[in-house]
């Protein structure tokens, strides 16, 4: 857990060194540089959580609305 | 409870922030947080099939097929506010639920509703009706698909999200209403989030809060449930007139000393299943080309957190059958066709568990052709269970219209503490299950899509302008020996 505290902190001092302007961002518009799993997963992402133990985390359910995970 | 708490207080912070921002409106140009109405249409079709059915305790066909379909709408509501709209309908037939009751092939009960939940009256009538048959008739496995209303069920859901973004777009609340229904399980939830954004747009975070209240109806295995319901006399309802076989094939004496005795089956007395989770987000661009994001979940749940419908074997008790006594040296194999092992009780689980998975998302553009994005999460619960995922997909711009998405997936798991294999676990332990979703394994995905976009809109069905259309298939191995396939495919439209 101090790891991932560590990464987390680390990574907010990114912040003060970089700062893309919002006309520098095309590329990043890009959507398939979007940083959520896309909706054409969803059904993907389903099947994973009944058929395996872990789930969250990755911006969408986490678990609870069915009698799976 | 102090979850649940946290919870409703971020809820209700979140709303407070929302009445905060519409006071805070600006005369100043700012660009819609949506422009239009989206419309987005997906469709799956699933199949699975494996020898470690849950259902009959750890072996057994998990023979299924899932067809779904799913339609989210998110309509602009002026400049700031959108509404997102979501209904998904799953119908699957399963071998595995199916085996609930194993005995519809023999025609026991075939076509009538009994898969045996407490109060059914129904099971009176199948009762009745498989009494009138004769012993010998009465036949299952747990490596045949049974046909009764069990083989088949629909899972509905509804989710209506309102979200806010503040006029300078740094700041961003939604909340959530989701209601879930099965033959088994309902589920009602809401949550909240809330997004800043800061440092030029280029850092995020996020705070996100849900709560699930969901509620088991439970079916029982049929001969459990049979055996309460007859007052644990094997001479009256489901059992009268139906011979029960030991390991040797012989039929025992009902009423003598070694007889079938699930003295640790009873129904389950919490029907609760709540869930409250708390998720934190960060999100940093690097560069023009790189960014990245991380995910952390608290994860509590409470209640009943087992499967009402999966049996277990114990180790340390004797076997007792229904069916043709020649096929029980046969029992595991999937030859297999018409003897059934009576079980010694339902799986048990701890009433708590505790989920904290953590994950990260790199994307980075390398040129106008590759983009790489890749995902990796770490999770560790209470129960034992500890998880590595990683993930990685190349989208390929072929054309300006056409994008190749191949994709691998790489998972693997620790067992819970409380799993063991079929015959495997004790009746002494508290805790027991033989589901394979519990169990240690590998599994990879790999797969392919191929999606067409057209910014310019230029197909259209009466108001609806296609935006884009995709396809994905998906082939997925785990080291059990389950199998599966998922093809996709999704329509993005805006209405105009």
């Amino acid at each position: 857990m101090k790891k991932i505290i560590y990464i987390i902190i680390a990574g907010c001092f990114f912040t003060s060194c970089v700062a893309v302007k919002e006309y520098e961002k095309v590329n990043l518009s890009d959507p398939d540089m979007n940083l959520s799993a896309s909706k054409s997963s969803k059904f993907e992402t389903s099947a994973q959580l009944y058929r395996e133990s872990a789930s969250g985390a990755n911006g969408g359910k986490s678990g609870g609305g069915c009698g799976c995970n | 409870m102090k979850i649940f708490i946290s919870i409703i207080s971020l809820f209700f912070i979140t709303i407070s922030f929302a009445q905060e921002q519409s006071e805070d409106s600006s005369l100043t140009y700012k660009k819609r947080v949506l422009e239009t109405t989206e419309i987005d249409f997906l469709s799956s079709y699933y199949t699975q099939d494996g020898d470690n059915a849950a259902v009959t305790g750890g072996i057994g066909t998990e023979k299924l097929t899932d067809f779904a379909s799913d339609i989210v709408i998110s309509i602009p509501l002026n400049d700031d506010d959108v509404l997102t709209i979501n209904a998904t309908i799953s119908a699957y037939t399963s071998a595995s639920s199916s085996n609930l009751n194993p005995f519809d092939n023999s025609g026991a009960s075939s076509g009538e509703d009994d898969d045996d939940d407490d109060d059914d009256d129904d099971d009176n009538n199948s009762t009745r009706k498989l009494n009138s048959k004769l012993a010998s008739s009465v036949t299952g496995s747990p490596w045949v698909e049974s046909t009764g209303e069990s083989q088949k069920d629909v899972w509905v859901n509804g989710n209506v999200g309102y979200s806010h973004s503040s006029d300078n777009r740094n700041k961003i609340w939604s909340a959530n209403l989701n209601f879930a229904n099965e033959y088994d399980y309902t589920s009602f939830g809401f949550g909240g989030s809330h997004t800043w954004l800061f440092n030029e747009k280029n850092t995020e975070f996020g705070v996100k809060g849900n709560a699930f209240f969901d509620t088991w109806n439970p079916e029982y295995p049929t001969e459990l449930d049979s055996y309460l319901e007859a007052d644990k006399n094997l001479n009256n309802g489901f059992f009268n007139n139906i011979s029960i076989l030991n390991q040797n094939g012989n039929v025992i004496d009902k009423d003598g000393t070694e007889v079938w005795n699930p003295n640790k089956y009873s129904y389950i007395e919490d029907k609760s299943r709540n869930t409250f989770s708390l998720s934190l987000s960060f999100s940093q661009i690097l560069s023009k080309n790189a960014q990245f994001s991380i995910f952390l979940d608290l994860v509590q749940q409470k209640g009943w957190l087992g499967s009402p419908l999966q049996r277990v074997y114990f180790g340390d008790r004797s076997n007792f059958y229904v069916g043709n006594a020649s096929s029980i040296p046969n029992y595991r194999s999937s030859s297999n066709k018409d003897v059934f092992q009576l079980a010694d009780d339902i799986e048990r689980l701890p009433s708590t568990r505790f989920k904290t998975p953590i994950g990260a998302r790199f994307n980075y553009y390398i040129n106008e052709t590759f983009v790489v994005k890749t995902y990796y999460r770490y999770y560790t619960d209470n129960w034992g269970v500890d998880s590595h995922t990683a993930e990685i997909e190349v989208p390929i711009k072929i054309t300006d219209k056409f994008t190749l998405y191949p994709t691998y997936r790489y998972y693997t798991q620790t067992a819970a503490d409380y799993f063991a294999p079929y015959e495997e676990n004790l009746s002494t332990q508290e805790y027991y299950t033989s589901d394979y979703d519990l169990s240690s394994f590998d599994a990879n995905q790999y797969g392919l899509g191929l999606k067409y976009t057209d910014i310019f809109t230029k197909i259209n069905f009466w108001k609806f302008k296609l935006k884009s259309a995709e396809i994905r298939y998906n082939h997925y191995d785990r080291s059990t020996g389950l199998a599966s396939d998922i093809i996709s495919l999704g329509f993005k439209y805006l209405f105009e």
